[in-house]
């Protein structure tokens, strides 16, 4: 069995997308639509690797992405996000938010800007699980 | 004291009357002859002459006669004999001002001098009255000139067109503004018979029937800012704002004015108006969907890539190309259809995302960067490229530059389009006896700016093409071009506060050149 790679985001069709890249790259997908779910799927399954959408109903990836990171059990955990929305926008809100709440959080492993090629994103999976 | 002249051929009566006209304050000369008075007149100027009429010589008569040739304004006074009514009436006929029957009596000399006096008064009066008017008319005149001078003046240097005619319409006015507009000469306007087909169409017909007097005055015959067209020397329609008038005088027409304001400059800014405001429109939507676009993108890469993987599982496992086990199907019609989606998603996806970029605004992020990097990353990028198409990428680094404050990720992917555009010229040119080479230059300006080049040798432009660059959704480039590429560069560029340039010959090659300012080094926000 290979390396487990969770994949969180609303739409279907990224999710069909990105778990074919992961299988064909040979490692096992698992899929949560939400960061409430998400959450829940990493607690309980710990994979190796995140890949993170940011604008999702219930939970969004920006303050998901803060619970793992802030997490010691799971800041260990890469995360790619994949998203519609830039890298600056994302870095600000979390700047923004960092302030908010008194607690600054690294940046994230790999940020993929949709839409995105499946090479890249088999590479980076690539880097972060051999 | 006024001079007097008494021609007498008698003594006595001369030493007599000069002592009475002396004591009523003449400064009186007298003549013997007729002879003596012209040669005393010719000398020396006198108002009132007094002369008798029977005198050897030159008689009275003659006197009188001369004497009023060479000055029509001297009173003269003849002494006729008694009941001599006869040199009485000829001595009127010739001028005289009055005749006295001798011998002279005081009153009735009185008298007579009064009234030549009285006469003369009249006389310089209407001498100074006659003066008077002519300077006044001198003035008047003048004054007209420099009227009219400053009337033709406002009218030559009016703005607006302005076309003046008589009542048969021919054209007394044509000014330079109207030249403009129109197209026509002044003077191939006043050579027309009629400047009819000048006025907007409409309101011509309405001004020459009034004038022809085949329409009676209308209420309505000014016409005051009409938004309307008129027709050009060339034949084109031009906007103008219309104004005019029927002309009259004691309410007969004698002619019509028409003023033109010229309305292409206010059109074309309208026109650009609405057109950057139609595109901000695009913008902001295009923004406010990005997200959702950015996902069906890549919900449709993905499915290529799903129906890729599938089909290359289909091919027993050994196929790694895909296409290769598209081609097994019969006809090779699914390689064609397969092929044509694509590509097209891949056409959807660049004109989507340069959209997508050109719409954002966006502050570029400034760093601290050698700008050479640049130069060498986007180079590592097209050499694939370069190479597959003949073309030698040449890159010419300044080590001397140093660290500068620019947006690594804008400034590359302007320089990426213009390598790439540069590339593509080089595969556009028909002669392919050209050793293609694309140049990419870097150096620091004499201001602490930075200046890249992109030099190629390509086909390079036309003037039309030139002129079309960095306008929305043109491309030279058929299907494969967005018509976006450039924009989006020139608008990262332009938000660094720099410059794009072009230089191009059509068959010789094309020179981008991007200038970035210095950037102050400031601590990021």
């Amino acid at each position: 069995m290979g390396k487990k790679v969770l994949i969180v985001d609303d739409d279907a069709d990224i999710r069909t997308f990105a778990s074919s890249v992961i299988e064909n790259s040979g490692y096992t997908p698992e899929i949560a639509v939400n960061g409430e779910e998400a959450i829940e799927k990493i607690r309980k399954e710990k994979p190796d690797l995140i890949i993170l959408d940011i604008l999702m109903p219930k939970e969004s990836g920006i303050k998901m992405y803060r619970e793992v990171k802030t997490d010691p059990k799971l800041s260990d955990i890469p995360v790619i996000i994949l998203s519609g929305i830039a890298q600056r926008t994302f870095t600000r809100s979390q700047k923004a938010l960092a302030e908010f709440e008194g607690q600054t959080v690294p940046e994230p492993e790999a940020y993929l800007e949709k839409p995105v090629e499946p090479e890249e994103l088999a590479a980076t999976l690539k880097k972060f699980l051999s | 004291m006024s001079k007097l002249l008494l021609v007498d051929d008698e003594e006595g009566i001369r030493k007599v009357l000069s002592l009475s006209l002396q004591s009523d304050g003449y400064d009186v000369k007298t003549a013997e002859s007729g002879q003596q008075a012209l040669k005393l007149f010719q000398k020396e100027f006198f108002p009132i002459v007094m002369t008798d009429i029977k005198m050897p010589g030159l008689d009275g008569l003659e006197v009188l006669k001369l004497i009023k040739e060479m000055n029509p304004d001297t009173q003269v006074i003849v002494f006729t004999g008694h009941g001599d009514m006869e040199s009485a009436i000829q001595s009127l006929q010739l001028g005289a001002s009055d005749f006295i029957t001798k011998p002279v009596g005081d009153q009735v000399l009185a008298v007579a001098l009064k009234r030549a006096e009285e006469r003369l008064e009249t006389k310089r009066l209407l001498r100074e009255y006659t003066n008077n008017l002519e300077s006044m008319v001198k003035d008047a005149t003048e004054e007209i000139k420099r009227r009219y001078e400053f009337e033709n003046k406002l009218i030559q240097r009016s703005i607006d067109g302005i076309i003046a005619t008589d009542k048969d319409g021919k054209s007394l006015i044509f000014n330079p503004a109207a030249e403009k507009i129109f197209g026509y000469t002044e003077d191939e306007v006043k050579s027309l018979n009629t400047v009819k087909d000048l006025y907007p169409e409409g309101i011509r017909q309405k001004v020459f029937d009034i004038l022809s007097g085949e329409k009676e005055i209308a209420e309505d015959d000014v016409i005051v800012g009409k938004d309307t067209t008129v027709m050009g020397k060339n034949g084109k329609a031009i906007p103008v704002r219309f104004s005019g008038a029927i002309l009259y005088e004691a309410e007969t027409p004698i002619g019509s004015v028409g003023f033109f304001q010229d309305l292409r400059e206010i059109k074309r800014l309208q026109k650009e108006l609405i057109q950057s405001e139609r595109l901000a429109a695009v913008g902001q939507t295009v923004a406010g969907l990005a997200h959702g676009i950015k996902n069906i993108l890549n919900g449709l890469k993905g499915g290529v890539y799903i129906v890729n993987s599938a089909l290359k599982k289909m091919s027993h496992e050994e196929r790694e190309d895909a296409n290769a086990a598209v081609q097994e199907f019969p006809d090779g019609k699914l390689k064609t259809g397969w092929d044509m989606v694509e590509r097209n998603i891949s056409r959807v996806s660049n004109l989507v995302l340069d959209l997508l970029s050109y719409s954002k605004e966006r502050e570029p992020e400034y760093e601290k960067y050698d700008p050479n990097i640049i130069v060498d990353e986007v180079c590592d990028l097209m050499e694939s490229k370069a190479k597959e198409n003949d073309v030698t990428l040449i890159r010419s680094l300044d080590k001397e530059i140093g660290e500068v404050y620019l947006d690594p990720k804008g400034i590359h992917g302007s320089l990426l389009n213009l390598v790439s555009n540069a590339i593509d010229a080089c595969i556009f040119d028909p002669d392919t006896e050209k050793k293609w080479q694309v140049k990419v230059e870097v150096h620091a300006d004499r201001e602490g700016g930075v200046i890249y080049d992109v030099v190629d040798n390509g086909c390079g432009m036309d003037q039309e093409v030139k002129d079309r660059i960095f306008t929305e959704f043109f491309s030279t480039k058929g299907n494969r071009g967005t018509g976006l590429g450039l924009l989006v560069s020139q608008k990262i560029i332009h938000e660094h506060k720099g410059t794009m340039d072009v230089k191009s010959e059509p068959g010789k090659g094309t020179r981008f050149s991007i200038r970035l300012p210095k950037q102050e080094f400031t601590e990021k926000k």
